[in-house]
């Protein structure tokens, strides 16, 4: 079993547009191959190896180094490659006239298991040596996996779904067991894909982890056509949406990514632990505001997500809540078959009685999601318009009489999400992109009006189609006013629409604003750039909403 | 050291010009006189008073472009004299008929490479290493990131790509006119056995190289009302420019895939929408320029098309090579 097999399934899925054919080339994977080099394969394709051992800068000084290749040829290649470890794939074709070593056979468990975490064990000197004898030793069409796992930029156009699916057919069971035990910390090793693989489902092995998230589907009109009376209203909070589980006294918090986040909020685990019963429940985390009762802005959660043990100080500076949506199990009986209006009614039973039961007082860090009742669709889209006002994204819409299945079902949740906010901008810097975008300049910034200067507001990426970018790159390379290494400063000519979802001041940016997640909407080709607007239109948004 | 308007040959409104003969290499606009390497239309222009070329080059044109265009042809090697000057053509291997051109002067040489490539290729004459004083080299894929396989094995992946998907039609995009043959002439040495069809343009071309006795495997001409079922495990080359847009609806259950040295690159691979890409080139790799310059023995190197900063910059400080360079 080698690191070929898996360079060649890379190859496949990578030039595959095709949903079932990923699956059918993922399947024969596995069936040709060691449990334990699968399991790896799982690992690496649903992205669990993100760490860069080596980062691309020091791949290129290394290569740089070993065959006297200036590094402003190396840089100047990057800009066309658009990866480094594709740049220095690339380069070693040309190197292989130098390799005379006799090739070596690894296979997948070998480098990920062995090979490449030795390498920080070892001193520069030493993991220079290794990584060049890699290069020369191992086969060619190997080179681009070996260097895309050392930088950490191993990506391929396989989803969790598509690995879910092909290993549901392989062993024929149903997707929502596989996917179920896909969830959480998969470990690569022999056992966990026998595990994983394993024909008998046992309910035991299932303990610990969440169920499949059910996600919600963006508003579609003949929405509009049904009793308001049918469906269950809540507010869109932007937090971080999590399943809440205590089984046999243990509690586990789980990210819709799949991630144990326990160590960052140990408070609210210590709290949740002291109810007595157990219970799956899913909901939503943030920073709360107690004194107004309302979510605090996304960036103060950012300041709590990746911090392991956060101190107590950190914790009363940016207290969480946890707010429950839905109870999927309590103690152990898995209730998601029944109706959400029932469930509801379980959950609103529960919540009361721990309320008043707990020794600990959980109110200051769990509560239930408030339900809104508008009374006709007219109604609701009121409500949605005045979500900003309690910093929510919109609504939630849930069928009273859905159960609760898996993956982004048709017809049982939506999202009915307040309009974007939309201000005209001009474009004023563009940068080349990276990645598929390599080559041509993608990453945007845009300007408005103060007085009679163009002041940088914000920078997107996203919203223009192939065609748009295209000519729009054409456009770049004309109008440049001057270049400042991989950024121009272009000609204030083209006017954008830019959309985003929220507005606040900020020290840190010359305009005094911060939006978030920017993205171009229109090219205004019908507007001149004193059309477009100013920041004083920006602040007269922000007052709107506060 | 001379200054630009002393060299033989120079840049001038975006071309190759030589003033001593008053005559154009590959014009993009009409002249009078215009010497054409080969005869791909980016490198031709209509209206010009006379063109000159090789007897391959002038024959294709004159299939692509009609009888209309006064022609003058000359065998490789063979030496004219335009003003003094001694002009003749030299296989550049880039496509049937391609050259580098040569220019003597009062015993000074001046070679412009043409479009070329070091590579095997059945359907062309094999590039000739021609020694110079002053090298114009192209240097399209003048960036080390570019090492061409072999055209077999290239072949070969293109035949698998076929062949393990019976239920499909594969359509392969590559350029009408040399691409296609070369890709014709290696696919048939191939596993490979289904049937073959090609585009109008390419056919046209097809039988053009046959007549100048080139052997290209028959290949069906692709009506548009072809029945599904009959397509199904073939192959079908056609034209880049059909890719997008409505062509593609008379098809069924198809892959696609483009043969050219750019789908070496990920990021163009992905961008190209095509479902795989073959990366085959006409052109010379990074290696291949390199090798040109060396063994051409020229003192002094001038380069167009493509990216002339970064292998100038590279023979400049790392073989002491002088490179110089055409004012626009």
């Amino acid at each position: 079993m080698s690191l070929n097999n898996f360079s060649k399934l890379f190859v496949d899925l990578d030039s595959s547009n095709s949903t079932n054919n990923k699956i059918e080339y993922l399947k024969n994977y596995f069936l040709s191959n060691d449990p334990i080099d699968n399991s790896w394969a799982i690992y690496l394709l649903t992205g669990k190896i993100n760490k860069r051992f080596i980062s691309g800068r020091y791949l290129k000084n290394l290569f740089s180094q070993i065959y006297e290749y200036p590094e402003w040829l190396i840089d100047t290649c990057y800009l066309k490659v658009g990866d480094s470890a594709e740049v220095i794939t690339l380069l070693l074709k040309n190197k292989s006239t130098s390799r005379k070593k006799k090739l070596s056979n690894i296979s997948l468990n070998e480098l990920l298991s062995k090979t490449i975490p030795d390498l920080s064990k070892l001193n520069e000197e030493e993991k220079n040596f290794k990584i060049k004898n890699m290069w020369e030793t191992l086969p060619e069409d190997n080179h681009l996996i070996f260097n895309k796992i050392l930088t950490g930029t191993f990506r391929v156009g396989v989803s969790i779904g598509i690995i879910t699916k092909s290993i549901s057919k392989l062993i024929n069971i149903d997707e929502e067991i596989i996917s179920h035990r896909l969830m959480g910390n998969y470990e690569p090793s022999i056992d966990s894909y026998k595990l994983l693989v394993n024909k008998n489902i046992n309910l035991q092995e299932l303990n610990s982890k969440p169920f499949p998230f059910l996600l919600a589907n963006t508003i579609e009109d003949k929405i509009f056509k049904h009793s308001i009376n049918d469906f269950q209203f809540e507010w869109k909070y932007d937090g971080i949406r999590m399943q809440l589980i205590k089984r046999s006294g243990n509690v586990s918090l789980w990210t819709r990514g799949q991630e144990l986040v326990n160590e960052s909020f140990p408070e609210l685990v210590e709290k949740m632990s002291h109810i007595k019963d157990d219970f799956v429940l899913d909901g939503e985390l943030l920073v709360w505001n107690f004194k107004e009762q309302i979510a605090c802005d996304f960036s103060l959660l950012q300041k709590r997500i990746n911090r392991k043990s956060p101190s107590k100080s950190i914790q009363i500076k940016y207290p969480i809540i946890f707010i429950a949506y839905d109870l999927l199990e309590i103690n152990g009986r898995d209730i998601r078959e029944i109706k959400l209006e029932n469930r509801r009614i379980e959950l609103e039973k529960y919540f009361s009685k721990w309320q008043n039961r707990t020794a600990n007082n959980i109110s200051d860090i769990f509560k239930i999601c408030d339900l809104i009742f508008p009374k006709d669709w007219p109604d609701a889209f009121t409500y949605k318009e005045k979500s900003r006002e309690n910093n929510t994204e919109g609504l939630i819409i849930k069928k009273k009489t859905s159960i609760y299945s898996s993956g982004r079902k048709k017809g049982i949740w939506w999202k009915y999400k307040v309009d974007p906010m939309q201000l005209d901008a001009v474009l004023i810097y563009a940068k080349g992109g990276s990645g598929r975008r390599a080559g041509l300049y993608t990453d945007y910034s845009f300007a408005l009006w103060k007085e009679k200067e163009l002041i940088k507001f914000a920078s997107a990426y996203s919203g223009l189609t192939n065609i748009e970018i295209k000519e729009l790159d054409k456009w770049i390379r004309k109008n440049t006013i001057e270049k400042f290494g991989p950024v121009r400063s272009l000609k204030p000519e083209m006017v954008f629409e830019i959309s985003f979802e929220k507005i606040q001041t900020s020290k840190r940016h010359k305009s005094g604003i911060a939006v978030r997640f920017p993205r171009i909407t229109k090219w205004r080709k019908d507007k001149k750039i004193n059309d477009a607007d100013s920041l004083e239109n920006a602040y007269e948004l922000m007052k709107n909403i506060s | 050291m001379r200054t630009k308007q002393e060299y033989l040959i120079r840049y001038k409104d975006g071309n190759l010009y030589c003033e001593l003969a008053d005559i154009w290499i590959d014009p993009s606009k009409p002249v009078k006189k215009a010497l054409i390497t080969h005869a791909h239309f980016d490198h031709f222009t209509f209206g010009c008073e006379e063109y000159i070329s090789t007897k391959e080059t002038a024959i294709l044109l004159k299939e692509r472009v009609g009888d209309n265009i006064k022609i003058k042809t000359f065998e490789y090697g063979e030496e004219f004299k335009i003003n003094g000057i001694n002009i003749s053509f030299h296989p550049s291997g880039h496509i049937l008929g391609s050259s580098q051109i040569m220019f003597i002067f009062a015993e000074e040489k001046w070679l412009i490479s043409g479009d070329f490539k070091l590579q095997k290729d059945e359907t062309c004459k094999q590039y000739k290493i021609v020694k110079t004083d002053y090298l114009i080299s192209e240097c399209t894929f003048g960036l080390p990131i570019f090492k061409w396989d072999e055209s077999k094995k290239i072949a070969n992946d293109i035949s698998k790509w076929i062949t393990n998907s019976p239920e499909k039609t594969s359509l392969l995009f590559c350029y009408s006119l040399g691409k296609a043959q070369r890709l014709l002439n290696e696919i048939s040495q191939t596993n490979f056995k289904g049937n073959i069809y090609s585009h109008g343009s390419i056919h046209k071309m097809n039988n053009c190289y046959k007549k100048l006795g080139i052997d290209i495997k028959d290949t069906i001409k692709i009506e548009n009302k072809k029945k599904i079922d009959e397509l199904k495990g073939s192959l079908i080359l056609l034209p880049p420019s059909l890719s997008k847009g409505s062509y593609l609806k008379n098809f069924k259950n198809i892959q696609t895939a483009f043969a050219s040295g750019w789908m070496s690159i990920r990021a163009l691979r992905k961008r190209s929408g095509y479902d795989k890409g073959f990366p085959i080139s006409d052109h010379a790799d990074w290696d291949g320029i390199l090798e040109v310059v060396k063994k051409s023995e020229a003192k002094n190197v001038f380069f167009h098309h493509g990216d002339s900063e970064s292998i100038s910059k590279y023979l400049i400080e790392k073989e002491s090579i002088n490179v110089l360079f055409f004012g626009k």
